[in-house]
């Protein structure tokens, strides 16, 4: 049966999943024709220079499209099942409700870190091709904290969407906003260094806030 | 586990409360700092200290707009030669703009210089290349287990050359990685002296480039020194390489040619909290040293003998009305961005006094009042009390955002 709830919750995420890819792979296509030109046209030791002392990064671009990822898969997955509390069907399986909503939201997240990891991947090989090893990894610490961002972002969306009450929702609302811009404060490369494990420890504990509001919703609460 | 998940938002509402309210708090209330530049007037022989529009010396003699520019002819040269108001001479040496001009330099130092990303790769110019102007190199060098160049147009490395300075640099001595490597990373100087690096036992060599070979010098040290931060400068007096900033250990600078470390007096510097300033000119050189609400000045001549210092000294932050509430109100805060640092954290600072006690202790009764009037008993929601009593408004907002609806039948 898990097979069958699973097959659910891809029929609902999968134009977001598709979509996010082809974003992705646009974004990653314009950043390294982008590079390529700007190489052909200044040498490449001044744009290494340009990254190394001015701090101009090449993937900027790549900023919130993992925010706008995990929120689109987010919306996705539960606000169909907001809609006339269909989630409740769901909760009549012969199954513990806990161990399901885990299970949708295992799922609904592992797509989405999978989507990031195909992302990070292509990233890494394109930059190989341009950049030695130091202006790869200090790229990479820099939009760690965005993909991490956007994780966090599809963990407070299914909070925010899951929870009965509007008054709540609001309020999750404002805590949400302000804890995603954490994740975006500044641009400069390697500025998030020391904070890094931390958000990723925050993020990890998000996973399964959507529990929280679940159980509200299970109970009834008006 | 559902309780667990209450516990998580409940810590997350904690943090951005006290990041976000503190942060409205101050844009709000945060008056603007008092902040004095200190010069030294070799016309008086005295400090000028300068607020604002406020121009005095320290003994107390105020001075207009026009006044301060001729205690200070070697910042305001060009107003006063405009003016015709430049001497010739001063404590009988002549005074050619061109002297001046060599002989002033300004240096800056912030904690913030300590607690920044370092680049990943630095280029190494060639020194001597016989060219009027220099031009920068397409490869960019950096130091772990040796030396390494790597060409920016193939982006592989270049054995042959990281060979050799690798060889170079251990023959003078250096045990590999690099701790410290402080250039000048840019063709827009006046010549090159390549790098200030510091080896995994802290001691200072000068690495560059001469007609395609390395040149290495290492540096004697009075004393084993525990260096923190170089900063490289290119002076127009060519009296010295670096400033060389030590944990508690003094601030040095490195003499050009000589490779002597000359120490400035300003014992007690911590450069991870103090501010460090320098303006040279024809006679002395000023040497500013402070914090948040204090500053020490130093002049010192071309010998680097003191000749004069002062001091001075005013409201703390939390001396202050807007310090003085916030800390009545709010028990710590939680900054993402500080001065001292260019990294984003979590900068917590606890509250001084006591003051906020009071408020935690309304947040507990007040917390106490919903619970009855929503008929929940304190017994089962005694974590959350807690909270709140540690953690006061922030805690509070937190606990009624997310509601404990367990503790409820």
């Amino acid at each position: 049966m898990f097979k069958a709830i699973i097959y659910k919750e891809w029929i609902k995420i999968r134009l977001v999943v598709y979509a996010s890819l082809v974003l992705g792979l646009l974004a990653l296509i314009n950043i390294f024709l982008n590079v390529r030109h700007d190489i052909l046209f200044v040498d490449a030791a001044n744009y290494w220079y340009a990254f190394l002392f001015r701090g101009v990064i090449y993937f900027g671009i790549l900023k919130f499209l993992p925010f706008i990822m995990g929120g689109g898969i987010a919306i996705a997955q539960y606000f169909p099942e907001t809609v006339s509390k269909r989630i409740k069907l769901t909760f009549h399986l012969p199954y513990r409700e806990n161990t399901l909503l885990i299970r949708m939201h295992a799922f609904g997240a592992g797509m989405l870190a999978a989507i990031y990891a195909v992302i990070i991947l292509l990233f890494i090989g394109g930059s190989a091709i341009f950049f030695p090893s130091g202006i790869i990894i200090d790229s990479l610490l820099t939009l760690a904290p965005w993909f991490l961002g956007g994780l966090a972002t599809y963990f407070l969306v299914a909070l925010i969407l899951m929870e009965p009450m509007w008054l709540y929702r609001a309020f999750y609302a404002i805590v949400s906003a302000g804890f995603v811009t954490l994740f975006y404060k500044i641009d400069s490369i390697g500025g998030y260094k020391h904070l890094l494990a931390f958000l990723a420890l925050l993020t990890l504990l998000l996973s399964c806030v959507v529990l929280f509001s679940g159980y509200r919703f299970r109970k009834g609460e008006m | 586990m559902i309780k667990f998940s209450r516990y998580t938002l409940v810590f997350i509402g904690i943090i951005v409360a006290s990041i976000s309210i503190p942060s409205l708090y101050w844009t709000i209330f945060e008056k603007v700092p008092k902040s004095v530049q200190v010069y030294y007037s070799c016309t008086i022989d005295d400090f000028v200290l300068v607020d604002g529009q406020n121009r005095v010396d320290t003994k107390g003699n105020s001075y207009t707009n026009d006044e301060y520019e001729r205690l200070l002819p070697f910042l305001f040269f060009r107003q006063l030669i405009a003016d015709g108001e430049m001497p010739d001479s001063i404590k009988g040496v002549l005074v050619e703009p061109s002297a001046i001009g060599r002989a002033s330099s300004f240096f800056r130092y912030i904690p913030r210089k300590i607690h920044a990303p370092q680049p990943a790769l630095y280029p190494m110019l060639e020194s001597q290349s016989g060219k009027v102007n220099l031009t920068m190199p397409d490869d960019y060098f950096r130091i772990n287990k040796r030396i390494e160049f790597i060409d920016s147009k193939t982006n592989k490395i270049n054995e042959e050359k990281s060979s050799l300075f690798t060889a170079a640099m251990a023959d003078k001595g250096f045990v590999f990685p690099a701790a410290i490597i402080a250039g000048i990373p840019s063709n827009r100087k006046s010549c090159d002296e390549g790098y200030f690096i510091t080896d995994d036992q802290g001691s200072l060599f000068q690495v560059k480039m001469v007609k395609g070979q390395p040149f290495v010098v290492k540096v004697d040290m009075p004393e084993k020194l525990d260096i923190v931060y170089i900063e490289a400068v290119d002076v127009r007096s060519k009296e010295f390489y670096c400033y060389v900033f030590t944990r508690n250990q003094g601030v040095y600078l490195l003499m050009e040619d000589v490779y002597e470390l000359q120490r400035l007096p300003v014992d007690g510097f911590d450069p991870e909290t103090m501010t460090f300033r320098m303006n040279s000119d024809l006679f002395n050189k000023c040497i500013t040293v402070g914090g948040d609400n204090w500053y020490k000045a130093i002049a010192i001549d071309d010998m680097y003998d003191v000749v004069a210092t002062t001091e001075d000294k005013w409201e703390g932050l939390y001396e202050r009305t807007d310090g003085k509430v916030f800390a009545a109100l709010f028990p710590f805060e939680i900054r993402t961005n500080i001065d001292d640092s260019a990294f984003v954290n979590f900068y917590f600072k606890l509250s001084p006094g006591f003051w906020w006690v009071i408020v935690n202790v309304i947040s507990v009764f007040a917390f106490i009042f919903v619970l009855r009037k929503r008929g929940w008993e304190i017994k089962s929601n005694i974590i959350d009390v807690i909270v709140v009593a540690l953690t006061g408004i922030f805690g509070l907002i937190a606990v009624l955002f997310f509601p404990n609806k367990f503790a409820k039948r």
